[in-house]
C-alpha cells in the first residue's frame, strides 16, 4: 500500500480557476520551497520516513525471529519498542487531509480535496500498526534461550 | 507467592515479584530493561483526575469552533468533526470513520475507561491487571490517538498561514488539554494499576523469581 500511496496524489487544490494535485513528497517539497523547513521535515518525517522504518524494522525483526539464536535480543526488543511507539505519527498526513478537507472549502476561491492516495496511505498506517501488534516480541527472548545443537 | 503477585514483562515475558514503589521510582525488567512499572510523582489519584479532566473537556471540544478560515471576506467555521463529513461527504467513508475513532471515539471511550477503572480502585474494588477493563484500556490506547490530530492541526495552521487568514478557537483549546490529559491519565494509569493492588514491602523495585 506504501507504493500507491506515494505514487498516488492525496490532496488537490482549487485555487482560482487552476488546480494543482499533490502526492506527499511533492507536498513536502512545496511546503520546502515556502520556506516552511521544520514544517516538511515533520511531514516528511511522519509520512515517508516512519512507514517505511516500520516496514524495514519489522521485516528485521520477523527475519531475527525465524533465526535459531537471534543476536542481542535486547537490542531488538528496543528496535520493537521503538517502532511500536513512532507508528502513531504517521496518522498526521491523514489528521492533516481530513482537516484542510473541511476547513479550506471556499467554492472557485480555494478548495481542498482529499484523493485517492490518501486512502492508500491509511492503510498502510493502520496494516503496519496492525502488524506490529500482532508481532510478540517473547519470540526473540524463547528463541534465544531455546537449546541449540 | 501465588501468581497473582507476580508481573510478566509484556515484553520479553520474564516473571518478577510485585513490590511496593516510591513516588517517581520506576521498576525495570531485570533481563530486557522494559519499565515494568512507575509510581507516579503526582500521587495515586493522578489517573482519575486527569481522566475526569479529560471528560469534562471533551463536549467543549467537539461543540465549540475548532478553526476559523477566512478569505476575501468568506469565513469558515470548522468543528472537530467538520472534516469527518466532509471525507464522508466526499465517498472517503473507511477514511472518515478511521478519523472519526482515532481522533474521537476512541479517545473518549478510553478516558470513560480508565475514569471507570480508576474509580473502582478509589472504592477499593479489585481491578486485576487482566481484567476487562484493563485490557481494554490496552487496546484502545494504540487507536487513541489525539495527539497526533493535534499536531496535524498545527501544521495546518502553519500551512494556511499565507493563503487565508486562520484563527485558532476554543474547541481547539479544550481538545488539546483533553489529549494532554488523557496522556497523563493513561501513563499514570499504567503505573498505580500495576503496583497499586498488591504491594509488599519488600525494597527492591523489581526482582526476578
Amino acid at each position: 500500500m506504501l507504493v500507491p500511496a506515494n505514487l498516488l496524489p492525496v490532496l488537490s487544490t482549487e485555487s482560482s480557476g487552476s488546480n494543482t494535485s499533490n502526492t506527499i513528497v511533492s507536498g513536502v517539497i512545496e511546503l520546502w520551497r515556502q520556506g516552511l523547513w521544520a514544517l516538511a521535515l515533520i511531514v516528511f518525517t511522519a509520512s515517508v520516513v516512519i512507514p517505511v522504518l516500520k516496514v524495514l524494522g519489522l521485516s528485521w525483526l520477523l527475519l531475527n525471529a525465524r533465526r535459531a539464536a537471534p543476536k542481542n535480543p535486547r537490542r531488538l526488543t528496543k528496535i520493537y519498542a521503538a517502532l511500536d511507539f513512532i507508528g502513531r505519527w504517521s496518522m498526521l498526513d491523514v489528521f492533516l487531509a481530513a482537516f484542510l478537507a473541511g476547513l479550506v472549502r471556499f467554492g472557485e476561491f480555494s478548495t481542498v480535496t482529499p484523493r485517492s492516495g490518501i486512502v492508500a496511505f491509511a492503510a498502510a498506517v493502520v496494516l503496519t500498526m496492525l502488524a506490529t501488534k500482532a508481532f510478540d516480541p517473547r519470540v526473540l527472548w524463547q528463541a534465544a534461550e531455546a537449546p541449540h545443537h | 507467592m501465588s501468581p497473582t503477585h507476580r508481573l510478566s514483562c509484556h515484553v520479553c515475558g520474564q516473571e518478577h515479584r510485585i513490590v511496593e514503589l516510591l513516588s517517581g521510582e520506576k521498576a525495570h525488567c531485570v533481563r530486557c530493561g522494559a519499565v515494568l512499572a512507575e509510581r507516579s510523582r503526582l500521587g495515586p489519584d493522578t489517573a482519575l483526575v486527569f481522566s475526569i479532566t479529560g471528560l469534562v473537556l471533551a463536549p467543549s471540544a467537539a461543540l465549540l469552533t475548532f478553526v476559523s478560515a477566512g478569505k476575501l471576506g468568506a469565513v469558515r467555521i470548522s468543528h472537530l468533526f467538520t472534516g469527518v463529513g466532509s471525507l464522508w461527504e466526499g465517498g472517503m467513508r473507511s477514511l472518515a470513520v478511521l478519523v472519526l475513532l482515532c481522533g474521537g471515539l476512541v479517545p473518549f471511550t478510553l478516558l470513560v475507561v480508565l475514569a471507570a477503572a480508576c474509580t473502582r480502585s478509589r472504592l477499593g474494588l479489585v481491578v486485576d491487571r487482566l481484567g476487562a477493563l484493563s485490557r481494554t484500556a490496552h487496546v484502545l490506547e494504540h487507536w487513541a490517538i489525539p495527539e497526533v490530530q493535534v499536531l496535524a492541526v498545527l501544521v495546518a495552521f502553519m500551512k494556511l498561514g499565507s493563503v487565508v487568514n486562520v484563527k485558532i478557537g476554543p474547541g481547539f483549546w479544550c481538545y488539546s488539554a483533553m489529549a494532554v490529559s488523557l496522556l497523563i491519565a493513561q501513563h499514570s494509569f499504567d503505573s498505580d494499576f500495576v503496583t497499586g493492588p498488591t504491594r509488599t514491602n519488600e525494597p527492591e523495585s523489581a526482582a526476578p523469581p
